[in-house]
């Protein structure tokens, strides 16, 4: 038992640190007794904060294979190689951040399909889900760029083709390719750009975009969507952020953690032999989130491919307010929407299928 | 729509994707097997041979899936597969199939090895039919009709002819539903390194590069080599397991990257220590940090012959078609662009015979250059001077044997053939013969390879001290028992002169030290053992 002194001596160093660092309580209060609608306890709409929490995992993870991996083309490989096999944890680490990195790229997926199928975009929340896409890009790059690194043949030649496409972007196709590549082919430059790009630029603009996504779904508020015949009393309709939201956030998290950490066991991460500018690989494959790409690659030319994966792209960005021109226009939007959402995933996974397939 | 349906549709496209993944990830450890040859690849032409062949002979099927070769999707017809009218070409299961795999097979992918191998002395290790090596298998130790010693014992080695049963008729054998053509039990199966082939080329890739896995850790493995290099007549892997290379070969094997696929370059893939391929025939980093790349001529660096009676240095003549042939010291060089009779070994209706073939020398490789060859690999683990002074070592054991034992034993036996006191035609009728045989043929040649390996009990215990004592005790007394066996006056005349030769220099020591010398002997043994040596005496002093 803590006596009346020890009590008064504990508050007298609360004060000071209060003095020190002034907070707000009442603020704090506020933002986290947000009202969470009851539909948000159901596991499917909770996918939002799974990137969230990957995305530390990544950075932790990241910063600890930082310290031992060399960005340059001499030493990359063999860093990563001394990572895996002579780091004490080295390989543990590298697997988290692998599995983790897949996990993220799930995650988005199917946070997307959620938001898609409940078209959760609609107006005012158009431009969340234009953030929401960036972050999609953003992952997309990370995962990129994070592969290419290893600088082991596949990733290598991953990169070389990747470039090539980045090249057959119309008008700025040539610039993107060049600044990527730091010349007009993988190379030295090209590495270090990558490295830059992956532990610099793209954490810097996740988290601007992480934080803005959060900002608008603050400030929108979260649409209370009801099932049908499922009633709901009153004073069940809505929830605390903190504690109940926040715990069940806490509980995926170690589900996950849990995942990633029984995976990084049974399934390290690999290694593949170096990267040799010199020889091409009789079959070059990138990471399976860019199979659908890889295949329309392979079905059209350079060209057509990169435009209609632009065209492609364009139509899922702009999405919400094509659903705003269908709704004004027919009363069976929600059907329309739902039967688009179907063969776009559809074709996505037919797409990814086939060139997994693929020799 | 309502929502708990568009609830169901996302549940169910999220599963589609989680099967989506799961395929990905099946199909892509699939490729990464593949890729690391871990996975055979079974094509469209083997399919059946595999399936069946799952049964019969599972185990050959195992070792095919675990090779590179699998791997690459290189399979049983690749291998197997044969021409129609090929002498041993049969149809089976409706593929024209070979009976037996030669090097030829082989240089269908492996051109560049292949055509090393077939001119090195490997490649003619079969050659051995006028050998005393062979009379000594096939008459000395066989029967007429019963050459199994050979079979059993040289030819697994060396190789042999391979040969079919014929009929009364010279027509091949066949048997079963789909005439298989039968082949001579006496002279296959073999895996000799220089088997004489029934379509012309010598030697088994097999003999190194064990079927049906085909590892390359097998024929950097020095047991692999140890198979034949071992044993009282050249015994290369007990040499090896002595020296200091054997031992840091055994204490590091896990390592050596035996099994590095494509090249496995000394100073870069490993350096625990060296094989036997390491100094004769793989991959090593130059001074200059260059690859100087593998060589399936087994003897590219050998500088001595250290395996006839005297050791001669060895040049070697490159002829402009690439055939290559080892000229000892003692024999006179041609100039390049010369026209050299050459003398090869090949088989015609399953007979060696010897074909006289005019080529012109385009090189000559002296043998300061072959040494140089094997210098550089020494020189990744040593520097100049260890290198350079190893090989005054071993030059000077060479020399020893040669002009202390060798020389004047084969002088002795020229001379004892000219007074009619042996049979040239008779060449193991005699003690001496069998005496002066084990002094060069097994004593000799153990001290030699001790040295040239750096195995010191080979080369003294089993090399030289055996030469010197054989040569004292049982080949002086032998060459005087021969004369005095043909007549009295050859008798008193070889006493003479075995008299002569044992006051040479080098001999006298055998009629006693100095004074000064046996004293210390004497003392050495007092001090350390507190016993007296020297006459079948060894006094202890406690009492006596």
């Amino acid at each position: 038992m803590a006596t009346s002194r020890e009590i008064s001596r504990t508050r007298r160093f609360g004060r000071r640190l209060a003095e020190l660092f002034p907070v707000d309580w009442e603020l704090v209060r506020h933002a986290s007794a947000e009202p969470v609608p009851h539909h948000l306890k159901k596991w499917w709409f909770a996918l939002g904060g799974t990137p969230l929490y990957l995305f530390m995992v990544q950075i932790a993870t990241g910063i600890l294979l930082t310290f031992y991996y060399v960005p340059s083309p001499e030493q990359a490989y063999q860093s990563v190689a001394e990572i895996t096999h002579q780091v004490r944890f080295g390989w543990f680490l590298r697997s988290l951040h692998m599995w983790s990195a897949n996990f993220m790229v799930i995650a988005v997926f199917l946070h997307m399909f959620r938001v898609f199928f409940t078209r959760a975009y609609r107006h005012p929340r158009q431009l969340n889900w234009m953030v929401g896409f960036g972050l999609l890009g953003t992952t997309l790059t990370f995962g990129f760029t994070g592969y290419s690194l290893i600088y082991e043949q596949m990733s290598f030649w991953g990169a070389t083709v990747a470039a090539n496409l980045a090249e057959a972007v119309p008008l700025v196709g040539g610039f993107a390719a060049d600044l990527l590549r730091g010349g007009p082919e993988v190379g030295e430059q090209t590495l270090t750009r990558f490295f830059i790009l992956h532990i610099g630029v793209l954490p810097t603009v996740g988290l601007l975009l992480v934080a803005l996504h959060v900002y608008l779904i603050r400030t929108h508020g979260v649409t209370e969507l009801h099932f049908e015949g499922e009633e709901v009393a009153t004073e069940k309709r809505f929830f605390r952020f903190y504690p109940e939201h926040v715990s069940t956030e806490i509980l995926i998290g170690l589900l996950l953690m849990y995942l990633l950490t029984l995976l990084a066991l049974v399934f390290p991460a690999e290694l593949g032999p170096p990267a040799d500018p010199t020889v091409t690989p009789e079959h070059i494959k990138p990471e399976w989130y860019f199979y659908f790409n890889f295949r329309l690659l392979k079905l059209f030319s350079l060209q057509v491919s990169v435009l209609l994966t632009m065209f492609l792209g364009g139509i899922a960005f702009f999405w919400p307010f094509i659903d705003g021109w269908i709704s004004r226009r027919t009363k069976h939007a929600d059907t329309i929407v739902v039967i688009v959402g179907v063969f776009a995933v559809l074709g996505f996974l037919i797409l990814t299928v086939w060139e997994a397939l693929a020799p | 729509m309502t929502l708990r349906m568009k609830q169901t549709i996302v549940a169910g496209l999220s599963f589609l994707f989680l099967a989506a993944l799961l395929l990905v990830a099946w199909q892509e450890s699939k490729r990464h097997r593949i890729e690391e040859g871990l996975e055979p690849v079974v094509t469209a032409a083997n399919e059946a041979c595999v399936e069946c062949h799952r049964k019969d002979g599972p185990a050959l099927v195992m070792e095919w899936e675990r090779s590179s070769h699998a791997s690459y999707g290189v399979g049983c017809v690749d291998c197997h597969g044969a021409e129609e009218g090929e002498v041993d070409a049969w149809l089976h299961e409706g593929e024209w199939t070979a009976a037996l795999v030669t090097p030829k097979d082989c240089a269908r992918c492996h051109a560049r090895e292949h055509d090393q191998f077939a001119k090195s002395h490997h490649a003619k290790a079969g050659e051995i039919l006028a050998s005393l090596d062979n009379v000594l298998a096939e008459k000395a130790a066989g029967m007429p009709g019963n050459i199994a010693d050979a079979v059993n014992g040289c030819w697994q080695c060396h190789g042999s002819i391979v040969r079919f049963e014929r009929g009364a008729d010279g027509e091949i054998l066949r048997t079963g539903k789909e005439n298989k053509p039968v082949l001579a039990a006496e002279t296959w199966p073999n895996s000799g390194m220089g088997r004489l082939n029934p379509d012309g080329s010598k030697g088994s890739c097999h003999a190194c590069h064990s079927r049906h896995s085909f590892q390359a850790e097998i024929a950097r493995s020095p047991e692999n080599c140890g198979k034949c290099h071992m044993g009282p007549d050249h015994p290369q892997i007990e040499v090896y397991n002595e020296s200091k290379h054997g031992i840091a070969f055994y204490a590091n094997r896990d390592r050596m990257a035996l099994d590095e696929k494509g090249d496995w370059v000394l100073g870069r893939d490993y350096s625990a220590a060296p094989t036997c391929a390491t100094c004769h025939i793989s991959s090593y980093m130059t001074t200059q940090g260059e690859v100087v790349p593998n060589n399936h001529d087994v003897g590219q660096r050998i500088s001595w012959t250290l395996r006839p009676v005297i050791s001669t240095k060895l040049n070697l003549v490159v002829y402009e078609d690439g055939y290559k042939e080892d000229y000892p010291g003692t024999r006179e060089l041609p100039a390049v662009g010369d026209e050299v009779d050459t003398v090869e070994k090949i088989v015609e209706d399953e007979e060696l015979v010897n074909r006289t073939v005019t080529r012109r020398v385009a090189k000559i490789v002296p043998w300061e250059e072959r040494r140089a060859a094997m210098k550089g690999a020494c020189l990744n683990c040593h520097n100049d001077a260890f290198v350079d002074n190893f090989y005054v070592q071993f030059d000077s054991l060479v020399e020893l044997y040669n002009e202390k034992f060798a020389r004047p034993a084969q002088a002795i036996m020229d001379e004892l053939i000219a007074d009619g006191i042996l049979d040239p035609n008779a060449p193991f009728e005699k003690e001496v013969q069998w005496v002066f045989w084990e002094l060069w043929h097994h004593e000799g040649r153990r001290a030699r390879h001790g040295a040239s390996m750096m195995g010191p009990d080979y080369t003294h215990w089993h090399g030289m001290y055996e030469v010197a004592k054989h040569f004292y005790q049982e080949f002086v007394p032998a060459v005087v028992e021969a004369a005095e066996e043909t007549s009295p006056a050859l008798g008193e005349k070889w006493a003479r002169r075995m008299d002569e030769l044992m006051a040479r220099p080098e001999h006298v020591w055998h009629e006693g030290l100095s004074p000064e010398e046996a004293e210390a002997l004497r003392r050495m043994y007092e001090d350390r053992y507190d016993q007296a040596v020297g006459s079948g005496r060894a006094e202890g002093t406690d009492g006596e």
